[in-house]
């Protein structure tokens, strides 16, 4: 499924005919036998059970495996291994390519990562439910008279208010947000573990690794670092006057220019 | 992308009738939406003056009008405005009818503005000390002698605001008058969301999982009221009185929302665990570059502006600074809006600005 909320270039009309499909998906079910038709008998438990299920489905679509996840949503609860850590960038190599008892802790968080998912699921289901029932004990009045597009967005309004109320209802709860930080955790567990393969990998090809390439920068930082401080140091006390200009008026320009002119020409080009 | 399709049929009956209205509100929307989709935003002239990794200070350049209306200007102390880390600075610019900067510009006042830029792999170990000493203790030095000042204004903004709370604290003579706008200060409000899902996250292999993409983060916003934020707010230009106008600052604060840089890894899992699960900040514990961050020890005048409807950081998250500053001068206003509306809406683009300029003229 195609998903504008996780891509890096938003495309504003895409996530508007998402939303548009699954309105419409919604009409059907208000527009159930019995649901809404004056004079008849409702068959609320009908349409209560179309909105839980339009409504799990789409959590689970959307939220299944958390925010920490990229692609987990498009594949449900099974998500594979790359799917589950890309999140955090693109993976050049899998469980597969790592040796056995590596892959082995690998398979394991994959493996968690499943069984948290499974456990995520059924507070999907519980919300679905839960925003169904409060839908239809609020509707009553709402869903008397002839079927107009503005009758439907204002129980489109009605049913999105139940649906967040129940949604911050089971989110808040302890439980829940303890399994949201289990499911990052496995994540960025996995992702680690996998860019651990990778480092004695790049180590076997002689390349650099992570954390060699990291100490270099580490190093890089603190040189300008100091440069930072010695061109502020400088910038804040005049300097000495030049014995072979002193006297005619070199000493006299203001000590902060000559830094701030070579600050402004290495600063970059404005982008807004 | 499959074009929207609507079969009346499956409506039945009555209610069916409506479908081919529906359909063409959707196919109009949706064109209007495709007009909107190059909007421009950001409108007011600046200039960089400084730059650090990927820090860049920018000075925006006086409006005409208010170079002519405003002669103190040359005299007037500097405003720096802080933003957040997680977001892009420019939605305090995004047009000419809301930007709080034009407006701070058409009061006379100088105004300067951090943008953090794109963290890359190279600055995955940038941690809270590099950005609150390094990169905006860089901007503030660099303004004070170049404008050649012992003191400047400060308007931190969300995250920028706790940073600035930091800086201010540390930096007591640096910094004259203090503005923060929705910013928290006690993470651990019963109300605070993000807060509770963030409490048990493992911040060492947060750090060690490298920078985090601006979408993660996104997600986890949306995910905060994700019928709210990723359909509701669609479904709502069916509504069919929403002109193309609108439907333009619509798109350019979609745009806005669904822009964020990478997070440094080291900075962001420090942000997690010494505020969101730690609450150091409030608790007097928190330590940056081996100095305590002392609240109590900002005892220049504050101004504090919260949104009362604010899902990311509660009303009580931020209004706990009042018990907390040793200044004397403390005035706290919460606005009637939402956490984006403070940057966004009508509202807070009337409000906003005129409480800042009021309350900064009070204090020359």
């Amino acid at each position: 499924m195609q998903n504008p909320f996780m891509s890096a270039a938003f495309k504003p009309d895409l996530a508007f005919t998402g939303a548009a499909e699954r309105f419409f998906e919604l009409l059907k079910s208000f527009s159930l036998p019995g649901a809404g038709a004056a004079g008849a008998a409702p068959d609320w438990s009908a349409l209560a059970g179309s909105l839980a299920g339009q409504f799990e489905q789409w959590l689970k679509s959307s939220q299944s495996a958390g925010p920490w996840f990229t692609a987990a949503s498009a594949s449900g609860s099974g998500a594979g291994l790359g799917a589950a850590a890309s999140s955090f960038g693109p993976l050049p190599l899998g469980a597969g390519a790592a040796p056995q008892q590596d892959a082995q802790r690998s398979w394991d968080l994959v493996a968690r990562l499943a069984q948290l998912q499974a456990q995520l699921a059924s507070y999907w289901s519980e919300i679905a439910h839960d925003a169904a029932q409060r839908f239809v004990t609020r509707m009553g009045a709402a869903a008397g008279g002839a079927p107009t597009l503005d009758g439907a967005l204002k129980l489109y309004e009605l049913w999105v208010n139940c649906a967040e109320e129940s949604y911050a209802a089971t989110v808040r709860k302890e439980e829940f947000c303890r399994l949201q930080a289990q499911l990052a955790n496995a994540s960025a567990a996995l992702l680690v573990e996998q860019r651990r393969h990778a480092e004695s990998l790049v180590r076997a090809f002689g390349l650099p690794s992570r954390n060699e390439v990291d100490a270099l920068y580490a190093q890089l930082k603190e040189l300008r670092t100091q440069l930072a401080e010695l061109t502020e140091a400088r910038r804040a006390k005049p300097p000495p006057p030049d014995r072979a200009t002193a006297g005619r008026g070199a000493g006299k320009r203001p000590a902060s220019a000559p830094a701030r002119d070579r600050r402004s020409r290495r600063a970059r080009k404005p982008r807004a | 992308m499959r074009p929207f399709t609507a079969d009346a049929s499956v409506l039945g009956g009555a209610a069916g009738a409506f479908v081919p209205e529906l359909t063409l509100r959707v196919a109009d929307t949706l064109a209007r939406l495709r007009q909107a989709r190059d909007v421009t935003v950001g409108c007011s002239a600046k200039r960089a003056v400084w730059s650090f990794g990927k820090t860049t200070l920018y000075e925006y350049l006086p409006l005409r009008e208010a170079a002519r209306d405003a002669p103190q200007r040359s005299a007037a102390r500097p405003l720096l405005i802080c933003f957040a880390l997680v977001n892009r600075p420019y939605v305090l610019d995004l047009q000419p009818d809301r930007s709080l900067v034009r407006r701070l510009l058409a009061a006379g006042l100088s105004v300067y503005l951090i943008d953090w830029g794109d963290p890359d792999d190279a600055d995955r170990c940038l941690d809270l000390e590099d950005y609150v000493e390094r990169h905006l203790g860089g901007c503030v030095r660099h303004i004070l002698v170049s404008r050649g000042t012992s003191s400047l204004d400060l308007l931190g903004v969300c995250q920028g605001g706790v940073l600035s709370l930091c800086y201010t604290a540390l930096h007591r003579r640096e910094v004259a008058n203090l503005v923060t706008l929705t910013t928290p200060v006690d993470f651990h409000t019963p109300d605070n969301l993000l807060s509770k899902w963030v409490r048990e996250l493992d911040t060492e292999l947060l750090r060690q999982s490298g920078n985090v993409p601006g979408e993660a983060l996104n997600r986890l916003f949306l995910a905060l009221m994700p019928l709210r934020l990723t359909q509701q707010k669609y479904v709502r230009l069916l509504a069919g009185n929403s002109d193309q106008r609108a439907l333009e600052d619509f798109v350019r604060m979609e745009r806005w929302i669904f822009d964020s840089p990478p997070q440094a890894a080291v900075a962001l899992a420090e942000f997690v665990r010494w505020f969101y699960q730690e609450n150091r900040l409030i608790r007097g514990t928190l330590r940056i570059g081996g100095k305590r961050v002392d609240l109590a020890a900002i005892v220049q005048p504050v101004l504090n502006l919260y949104a009362l409807g604010d899902h990311i950081v509660p009303p009580g998250a931020s209004a706990a600074m009042e018990r907390c500053l040793g200044s004397r001068d403390y005035t706290g206003c919460g606005i009637d809006t939402g956490h984006i509306g403070m940057y966004a809406s009508r509202k807070g683009a009337d409000e906003i600005p005129s409480r800042i300029i009021s309350w900064l003229r009070e204090r020359p």
